[in-house]
């Protein structure tokens, strides 16, 4: 409980750091939309014929990716943020200050993240309130707490990869070629800017493993095919051994790479 | 011997390689609580590798280390909420927050309350004079401000022991007084300190107990006196004149030594460095100069004997 208790102290220092860079946080979102204009426009050329149902109802394109782009930038943040956040702490000299503090190596891997699983949820959900309204996207209102609660259950399964790649800063300092290759594959087949079926049969059959897709597909559910609480129960229950398999990864790679940096003696080298 | 006998810090047969290098070699450092333990070594010497291990961010091949009773391991809170660090360098801190914020978050992670956090924070700032920037972001601090941001960090969770590294090395006198001045306050209250420093002449006076390493060996560990003791100066620059305020020559100067030393001159043609041989008293030959028409008007050892004793254990004094 007392770890528990530090996780707070995290989320208050990067909130104030990222309010100290305030033009960052206006052209964040301005990236968004542009990111929302340009697709629209791509959704001219879309047959819409090509696009699945949901609820036995067919989407627009704009509809269709705007979830896409939601979750993806969900991902491509939530890992990346993992990840930075070891890098930076390692960059600003602070790695090694916090390494003595009375902390357990999992309060510090939590902590490095709990602003950013707090604030990219946040995040996210208000793009797609801004979106449905900006852009007339009709969306299911009542599906916007089904969507959330997929996106919560995705947290713990990016999470333990972000942790694994951070793992893997520790280890090798520049990882992020290799997280940015894993966040890449991850939105490739996740089907959020393109349906699953129109990938080769065999890459079709891997992406139907990928949990951002499966969180994907029962978001879109909620969203435009009306599936409600239940309708998410299943994904639920997918996610949830992922998450398990994930977070156990994660906290494993992190672990021996601490230990190998204390044993090397090479933690704050960068 | 400790001021109050009981140990803090427990440094035994520590040894550490790194590949072909013996960075550490059988350490052993013991350091008690209301004591300044100076760690003095040139580089390469092993003094920051021993410094990473007593501060739990590295592991010693072979040997123990304890702090307030409690073994160092990878994994050990108990030890690492007894010790703290003042880092040497200045990158420690989130500089796009204020001090306060910064001291508030490491006083958290201690297990801190939020309130608590903020008032222990105050306290520390308040206790290194940085009151009045405590709100400002410590990316505009000064480098000496963030030296004392490092030190009220340091004394956040009253460590048992308190390991500076090179903390003063690249401050201005003043700057480098401050920070002396809260160590000392910090060991009067009760904590051990372990001090590592090239400036050799700052442990006079300051720190109870020096232990000198070289290539990973404590080549010497006792009281500064001891250290002192060690060596027997022999090199002198004195400045000299004539009744008649003419300066001597070296050939007068080495008329009156008499074989006992030689004289080299300097520039100045006030000043000479003296080197008298073995057995010869200083005293001895001040009178003979004085016998001799020459006044000394100021005679300083040539190098400070702290720093002949340190080139002499460190295995450079041959070439000094």
């Amino acid at each position: 409980m007392e770890e528990l208790r530090k996780l707070p102290a995290f989320f208050r220092r990067d909130l104030l750091v990222l309010l100290s860079y305030k033009t960052a946080v206006w052209t964040d979102w301005i990236g968004l939309l542009i990111n929302l204009v340009t697709f629209s426009f791509v959704g001219r050329l879309v047959d819409p014929s090509r696009l699945p149902q949901f609820g036995g109802s067919r989407a627009t394109y704009l509809q269709f990716v705007a979830v896409g782009i939601a979750t993806s930038g969900f991902v491509q943040v939530a890992l990346g943020q993992v990840m930075a956040a070891v890098r930076n702490e390692q960059l600003m000299g602070t790695l090694e200050a916090l390494m003595m503090t009375p902390s357990a190596p999992a309060t510090l891997q939590l902590g490095f993240v709990t602003f950013d699983m707090v604030y990219v949820p946040f995040r996210t959900s208000l793009f797609l309130v801004m979106a449905h309204f900006l852009f007339h996207l009709g969306f299911d209102l009542s599906g916007f707490g089904p969507a959330a609660a997929v996106m919560l259950a995705l947290i713990p399964v990016v999470w333990g990869l972000g942790v694994v790649s951070a793992a893997g800063v520790l280890t090798f300092r520049r990882g992020g070629a290799v997280t940015g290759f894993a966040g890449a594959a991850l939105t490739m087949t996740s089907g959020a800017y393109f349906p699953l079926d129109v990938l080769p049969n065999w890459l079709e059959a891997v992406a139907r493993l990928n949990p951002v897709a499966i969180a994907l597909g029962a978001a879109r559910n909620a969203l435009l095919g009306h599936a409600g609480w239940s309708g998410i129960v299943p994904t639920l229950l997918k996610l949830a051994p992922m998450a398990a398999i994930s977070l156990l990864a994660g906290g494993l790679a992190f672990r021996l790479a601490l230990r190998r940096e204390r044993r090397l003696g090479t933690l704050g080298l960068y | 011997m400790p001021p109050d006998g009981s140990l803090a810090l427990e440094v035994s047969q520590v040894s550490r390689r790194f590949g072909a290098l013996q960075a550490l070699d059988q350490v052993t450092i013991k350091v008690a609580r209301q004591q300044i333990h100076a760690l003095l070594g040139p580089n390469g010497a092993g003094k920051t590798t021993l410094l990473r291990i007593v501060t739990g961010l590295l592991q010693p091949d072979s040997g123990e280390v304890t702090a307030a009773g409690v073994a160092a391991g990878p994994d050990s809170r108990e030890y690492r909420k007894a010790i703290a660090m003042v880092p040497s360098g200045d990158r420690t801190f989130y500089l796009r927050i204020s001090g306060l914020e910064n001291l508030a978050f490491f006083a958290r992670l201690d297990g801190r309350n939020r309130r608590d956090s903020l008032q222990r924070a105050r306290k520390c700032l308040e206790a290194v004079g940085l009151t009045e920037a405590a709100d400002r972001r410590v990316g505009v601090y000064s480098h000496g401000m963030q030296k004392r941001l490092a030190m009220a960090r340091a004394l956040l969770g009253s460590p048992s022991v308190l390991v500076v590294d090179e903390a003063t090395h690249d401050l201005d006198p003043e700057g480098a007084r401050r920070i002396r001045a809260l160590v000392v306050q910090a060991a009067e209250r009760g904590a051990a300190v372990l001090w590592a420093t090239q400036r050799l002449e700052e442990v006079k006076g300051f720190a109870q107990v020096v232990t000198v390493l070289r290539s990973g060996r404590v080549r010497f560990s006792g009281s500064v006196p001891e250290l002192l003791a060690t060596v027997e100066l022999r090199r002198f620059l004195l400045r000299v004149r004539t009744g008649s305020n003419v300066p001597p020559t070296a050939d007068q100067l080495a008329a009156a030594l008499a074989q006992r030393g030689s004289v080299q001159a300097t520039p100045d043609v006030e000043h000479f460095i003296v080197t008298l041989e073995d057995e010869v008293l200083l005293g001895d030959v001040m009178n003979d100069l004085g016998a001799h028409g020459i006044q000394v008007v100021a005679c300083q050892e040539e190098r400070s004997q702290l720093e002949e004793a340190f080139l002499r254990l460190t295995g450079d004094g041959e070439q000094a």
